[in-house]
């Protein structure tokens, strides 16, 4: 499975079938010559020392530092608080639960909501012209009062994730409920559905593949809002950690945190798409 | 569901106005039971909007549709439409579109299987059970679409230009093969078409409609026996009688 998830992720869907699995192998290489030269790049850039290795630490340091980071002793600590070596485990846990939870809650609460616009005219005459108000405020802007409101830290933190994370899903699921064609309903209507199981025989299989692409967005988004709760003083997390890292000029430590996101990131977006696979086949082309 | 009546849909002094457009001003009509009565009009007259009243996805604006003698309000079980574009749900299987009808109704899963399996040979599509509608043919989707209403064994048929998508050849296929699997389970068949051709070679009797807004201008007996197949196209009496049929809705 995962073989054929990271083609799909390095190589855009093509319209090809089996017949040109062969020539997909091969597509597959080519989303891995950019990294390899941009590794190179950066090899040779800090090997030559034409970037100070204070401003863009090595590969090597950086590797080093990673390992350090998830199998290290545990003895040093960062500004006091935030540890680095060995903690690699600890931060991750943390950032991940704060993640997680966040972000299930905004699917929760964004399925809802969403159905309520995508399923009531009258929800969506009600609550579309301030929810859409409300989606423009920038990310950022909630900071301040999120801060306010739960303090530094865990709260602050949490609030942020689950407010980035939850709009994808609340648009996603309304759009596609509200899209589902009047001719499937009429039809299991006619097949005999009782109307209070038509969402779930109609409405949600019908609507899947288009909450699955606003789960998959939402869930990226509230990977990336991990780093902007976790600014706000909290001192567990792969953000806290760069945070300290930064303030004690430990760049490659920062990198690290960096290197963690993206294959968090990269990693997460597979195993979701590996689950919801199943749901959307039919709707590919 | 089967077995609770015999079949018999009237309707009575329907009438149906979307605000200001009339669309049917006042339909009487019967569709008697194990018989196929085609309603031909002029395109644009309101016969689909016809079988939506009767199907109940719309309420006549006055007049009444009955089952039996029981007046009828909303879509149920015991009239099965094929439109068009056909039923099938996209993210299903075939064989899962064949069980949605008999699931929704309850049936235990041995009851679903027997229907599904049937229906599946019936529809000549037994090598395609787990295929998705989008790997289907046209005909093969409009021939699913068909079992798929009638593994509720529904009393009442209605058929909205169900092969009007398909090319000549594969329609005249259809039309011997729908002719043969009602005759294996008699329905009431309301067939809804613009095609004189397929009214005639599927129809028991004809109903002819007016212009918009609709009203029955004209009931004839289709007058060629339940076995005929595509060879009735070169009858001398088909030939002219179609010419009249069609020369009625034009001018209707």
């Amino acid at each position: 499975m995962s073989a054929a998830l990271l083609e799909d992720v390095l190589v855009p869907a093509g319209p090809g079938p089996a017949h040109s699995r062969a020539r997909r192998r091969g597509r597959r290489l080519l989303g891995l010559v950019v990294p390899v030269l941009l590794l190179a790049t950066w090899y040779v850039v800090s090997d030559r020392e034409i970037l100070s290795t204070r401003l863009l630490p090595g590969p090597g340091t950086v590797a080093t530092a990673l390992a350090e980071f998830f199998t290290g002793d545990r003895n040093d600590t960062l500004a006091g608080v935030v540890p680095f070596t060995g903690a690699g485990p600890e931060h991750l846990a943390a950032s991940l639960t704060r993640c997680g939870v966040s972000w299930l809650l905004a699917v929760l609460v964004g399925s809802v909501v969403g159905l309520l616009l995508g399923l009531s005219s009258l929800a969506r005459d009600l609550l579309d012209p301030i929810l859409n108000a409300l989606r423009a405020v920038p990310l950022f802007a909630w900071l301040p009062l999120a801060l306010v409101w739960f303090g530094l830290g865990e709260g602050a933190a949490r609030a942020i994730i689950f407010v980035g994370a939850l709009w994808p899903v609340l648009v996603a699921v309304g759009d596609a409920t509200a899209r589902v064609p009047r001719g499937h309903v009429e039809t299991a209507r006619m097949l005999g559905t009782p109307r209070r199981w038509l969402w779930r025989k109609v409405y949600l299989p019908s609507a899947l593949p288009e909450v699955v692409t606003g789960l998959r967005l939402s869930l990226t988004l509230a990977w990336t809002c991990v780093i902007v709760g976790e600014l706000s003083g909290t001192d567990r997390g792969v953000g806290a950690m760069m945070s300290a890292a930064r303030e004690t000029g430990r760049t490659e430590q920062v990198v690290v945190g960096i290197v963690v996101f993206a294959a968090v990131g990269l990693l997460a977006d597979l195993v979701l798409r590996g689950v919801t696979a199943r749901w959307v086949r039919w709707s590919r082309a | 569901m089967s077995g609770t009546g015999t079949g018999l849909l009237s309707a009575r002094g329907l009438h149906k106005s979307f605000g200001d457009l009339s669309v049917l001003a006042g339909i009487d009509l019967e569709a008697r039971p194990g018989q196929v009565l085609s309603v031909l009009g002029p395109s644009g007259c309101g016969k689909s909007t016809l079988l939506r009243v009767l199907a109940g996805f719309e309420a006549p604006t006055s007049g009444e549709v009955l089952l039996d003698g029981v007046r009828l309000s909303g879509p149920s079980a015991d009239r099965g439409m094929v439109a068009q574009a056909g039923g099938l749900f996209p993210w299903l299987t075939l064989r899962d579109n064949l069980a949605f009808g008999p699931r929704a109704s309850r049936r235990t899963g041995t009851q679903v299987t027997a229907v599904v399996d049937e229906l599946l040979s019936a529809t000549g599509l037994d090598g395609f059970a787990d295929a998705l509608p989008k790997q289907l043919s046209g005909g093969m989707r409009q021939r699913a679409a068909i079992a798929q209403v009638l593994a509720n064994r529904p009393p009442v048929l209605l058929l909205d230009e169900p092969f009007g998508a398909l090319d000549a050849q594969t329609r005249l296929r259809m039309h011997e093969w729908l002719r043969a699997l009602l005759a294996e389970r008699p329905t009431t068949v309301l067939l809804v078409t613009h095609d004189v051709e397929e009214a005639l070679l599927l129809g028991d009797r004809l109903c002819l409609l007016s212009n918009r807004p609709a009203c029955v201008v004209d009931e004839l007996p289709v007058p060629f026996g339940a076995d005929r197949g595509r060879a009735v196209l070169a009858d001398a009496e088909f030939v002219r009688l179609k010419a009249t049929v069609l020369e009625r809705v034009l001018t209707a």
